[in-house]
Formats: C-alpha cells, structure tokens, sequence
C-alpha cells in the first residue's frame, strides 16, 4: 500500500473521507510524522526512563507537577 | 509624534498614574482609542468585534468610581483587546464555523481584568482556532503587520499583537500552544510573555491542545505585561491545570541590576538554522547582558528537530481530538488548510503521542538541572525566520516542515514561563525578538531580565509609521 493509500485508510477509521487533491497534501508531512516518531523514539531510548517497575509519567501529570517540581526560590 | 500618538503609546504604567491622578480620564483615553482604530483599522484588521457603546459606558463607571476615589489600579480604566478565542460576547475563534456564537459569560481571565479594572475594547483577530494561518481567501480577513502591510501580524494572537504595536490597543490577552503569544510579539516588535503553564486560567478560552495551551498577555514594555500578568494570574478550580500556588507581584524585580546573573543560552536549538538576519540582532543583544555584567553560559539542549518532533505531533492529536467531529460534520466551514491539520492529527499514533509525552519530561527536567544548578535565565531568539507576506491562498501544512523555525515550543512542552522582548529589526525592517525563559513560577525573573535589557536599549520606543 503506498503512503497515499495508508493515509486515506487510517483516516477511514475515523470517518474522514478527504479529496485526492487534500490527501496528496498529506504525503509529505506524514513521512515527516514518521520521521519524528523515529527522533521521540531515540530520545526515550537513550535514557533509562524506567526505574524497576515505576513506568515514566506522561502528559498532562509531567506539566501539571511543575508546582512540585521546581519554582521560585 | 502628535498628541494623540503620544496618548496611545503612552506605557500603562504613566498612563495609569495620569488616570489616578485624574489628569486624563478614562473617556478621553478610550474615545482616543476608539478614533484610532476607526482611522487605522481598514488597514490592520486587529479586531473582529469592536466593543463601541460597552467599553464607553464601562469608561464612563470607571471615570466615575476613580473620580470618588475608589481607584482599583493600575488597569483601572485602560482600554485592552481579547483575542477572539476567549469568551467575552462575540467568539469566532476566527472560524465560520462559530460566526454566531456568542458566550453567555465572561471567561474568568476577562472577568478578573475586567474586575482589575481593565476596559474590553473588543475581540482581537486570531489565527482560526489559534492556529490556521490566514490567507487572502479565508473567511475573516487577515491581519496586516503594522510594521509592514504586506506581512502577516504573526500568529495565532494576530490582532491584539497588531493592535497593540499599532497604538490601538494598551495592551491585550492572547494565547500560546506552540509560541502563539511571543511569535506575533516578535513579529509586531513588541513584548509577549506566556507565564508557567496552569498561571493564568484558561477556563472559557477555546482550547487547541490542552498539554500545551497557556493564556496570558502581550504589551508594549516589560512593565505593561507584567502589569497585565497580574491582573489576570491566578488559582481558577475551573481550569483542571491551573496551579494554585502564590501570586507575588510581577514588577517586584524590575529594575534589579543583573550583575551576576548567569544566562544560559540554548544554541543547539537556533545556531544551525536561524536565519542570519535575525541571529545578528540577537547576537548583539547577547552582547548587550554582557555588557550589564551578566554571565554567558553555554547549556546543552536539544536540536530543533528534536523539538519539532515532541512538539508538533502532541499538538495535532490534541487538536485533532476536540476538532475531529466538527471536521465531520462542518468541515466545509473551516479554512481548508486547517481540516487537513485535524486529518494530520488523527495520523499520529498513541504510542508516538504517548513516547513524545515522555520525553517532554526527559526535557523539562534537564531545563530544571540546569536552572537549578549552572544558570538563572534561558535565552534564545525567538524564531528564525521572519514572518511571511499575507499568502494567497492556503500554505498547506508548512507548519510541520522541518525548516518551520520557530523556538518558542520548547517553552510551551517543559511549561517554563519565557518573555518575548524586541531586540532590534531585520534589514527589511521588520521587528526581531529574544525569548528569556526562568524557573517555574518565576515570572518576576524573566521580567527583571527582559527590563534591564529594555531600558539599555530603545526598540521599545520605537514604533511604526502608520
């Protein structure tokens, strides 16, 4: 399946149904998607993010913390 | 400069003391106002919705309160612009979709300016749901740089950036998920300043992506936003994100000597790829707080394609799952570009959008390390491009190219308050600004910063020939 056809079949999961023109807009910015998911992907893994069996947080919790984590001295 | 310039770039802070003092009333600045943007608004296109009879009659109660003494402060009776994805009468979030809305209340950022005293001049431009770039086929108008008519304002808080230059407005609320406050603050050289993340409540203000959005002012001087800041800071139980922690007073530190102080700069991110005519005017104000006696220091940070990568996808899914049913049902209403940002958002899968979360942390707490341990501020320009020419028509997802550099996320994924002050103009003389991030819940730093920078210099002073 060409990425053109990966796009419109992800996107009929959601009930989206886009032009040929509108869906050609999307090509070069979904390998740039995947591009970065490739970037996020070497970032966590150079990090041993885990700590025994505590998973890392995630959004919203991280940002919402930032009163317990640092502030004004 | 005319008297009537003078009176609308008059700083908040003179112009609320003439006010107190009662050597100008409330009347006089908003029906000055409200002249000007009846003179320039055919060529701005700051607001959506000017509130005309309303914010007289509200001049006319605060003329009268200040007049039997009961003077609230600094805001009180200064005529201010909301952008138009906050509740306060009209809403369209700059969307056909939403041209009828009207909100029943005031959100609370505008009821709290509004009890500060503040005057609602009217609903300012934005960027269609705060991020779809306008072009000369969208359905609102587009806004025009003051410093350059043909130009974009900059974006998303397009009008009240534009109005403020444009001595139409004292100052104004925006909103920032990706740089949204201190982008078009850069690009209408005045001053930007998104506070840490759950500061200033964003209950009944249209969301974008609810991990990154913060809501807070852009002015014309440090001292106008900081002012501003705090007539809007604050615990809200309505807003699940916002923080309940102390609100000091923001300008407590203006005027502090910086000497000392340790500037951490982040060149992994721009050095490579900010385009020369804004890295020279930066560079010079590098130069600039050293000569006020402050330390440079270099801080590892990520690249700009790092910050792209953890950035932008969160954002789109986010956006894409408040806005995927109206897409649906109503997507012929929305500017075509901005259907394909929700369709590009639903591309993003759980496990990338989950990994980018992570990894936020992975920065914010190297940004805290550093802030803890080796320098007090951060400091990085604050795009590396320079806004573009009003577009013809729709400029697809450019915004997620790899070249789209604008540093301002990185603030916006690790939380960290940062300001966006001017620091010179490029050689088509268009404004370039300088971001100064802190620690969290340290507004007061990254404004002593920015003023001791300000008051070396004189972009502030300067504004555009309209």
């Amino acid at each position: 399946m060409d990425v053109k056809a990966r796009i419109a079949a992800k996107l009929a999961e959601w009930n989206l149904e886009l032009t040929d023109v509108e869906l050609d807009k999307l090509v070069l910015p979904y390998e740039n998607l995947l591009r970065w998911q490739r970037v996020v992907e070497d970032m966590r893994q150079s990090r041993q993010l885990v700590e025994g069996m505590n998973v890392p947080e995630s959004e919203p919790v991280l940002v919402h913390a930032l009163d317990k984590k640092g502030g004004a001295s | 400069m005319t008297a009537a310039q003078e009176l609308a770039y008059m700083p908040i802070e003179e112009l609320a003391g003439n006010i107190q003092r009662k050597e100008v009333s409330p009347v006089e600045v908003t029906q000055a106002l409200l002249d000007r943007v009846e003179q320039l608004e055919p060529q701005i296109h700051a607001f959506n919705t000017v509130f005309r009879d309303e914010v007289m009659e509200a001049a006319r109660a605060a003329e009268a309160e200040i007049r039997r003494g009961a003077y609230r402060g600094p805001l009180h009776g200064v005529p201010i612009g909301i952008k138009d994805i906050y509740e306060c009468g009209p809403t369209t979030c700059g969307s056909q979709s939403l041209e009828h809305y009207v909100a029943e209340k005031d959100c609370t950022s505008v009821a709290k300016l509004k009890e500060a005293g503040a005057l609602i001049l009217g609903k300012t431009t934005t960027y269609e749901f705060a991020y779809g770039f306008p072009t000369k086929q969208s359905y609102y108008q587009p806004t025009h740089n003051p410093w350059n008519l043909a130009h974009d304002a900059g974006g998303s808080s397009s009008g009240t950036a534009a109005s403020t230059a444009a001595g139409m407005a004292y100052a104004g609320m925006g909103s920032c998920t990706g740089g949204s406050i201190r982008w078009p603050a850069q690009c209408c050289g005045i001053v930007g300043l998104k506070a840490t993340y759950g500061r200033v409540s964003r209950a009944g203000v249209y969301p974008l992506s609810w991990s990154l959005d913060h809501t807070g002012p852009l002015a014309r001087t440090v001292t106008d936003a900081a002012l501003m800041l705090q007539g809007c800071a604050g615990h809200d139980p309505l807003d699940p994100a916002s923080a309940n922690m102390p609100v000091p007073d923001f300008t407590g530190k203006l005027g502090q000597d910086i000497t000392g102080l340790r500037i951490g700069l982040l060149r992994s991110i721009y050095e490579d790829n900010c385009d020369p005519k804004l890295l020279g005017p930066y560079n010079q104000a590098v130069q600039q707080f050293e000569r006020l006696g402050a330390e440079i220091i270099d801080v590892p940070s990520i690249t700009l394609g790092q910050l792209q990568a953890i950035e932008w996808p969160g954002l789109f899914a986010e956006c894409a799952a408040i806005h995927v049913d109206n897409v649906r049902n109503c997507g012929d209403k929305y500017n075509p570009h901005v259907k394909l940002f929700v369709a590009y958002g639903l591309l993003v899968s759980g496990a990338q959008y989950l990994m980018g979360a992570q990894v936020r942390a992975q920065v914010r707490d190297d940004l805290l390390k550093a802030l803890d341990t080796s320098v007090d501020v951060l400091l990085l320009p604050t795009a590396g491009f320079q806004v573009n020419p009003i577009a013809e028509d729709s400029p697809g997802l450019s915004i997620v190219s790899a070249d789209f550099s604008v540093y301002t996320p990185i603030f916006n994924f690790t939380g960290l308050p940062a300001i966006q002050v001017p620091c010179g103009f490029d050689t088509d003389g268009l404004p370039v600004g300088l971001q100064i991030a802190g620690k969290p819940f340290d507004e007061q730093t990254i404004c002593q910063v920015g003023y001791a920078y300000e008051q070396a210099t004189e972009w502030h002073t300067q504004h555009p020939e309209l």
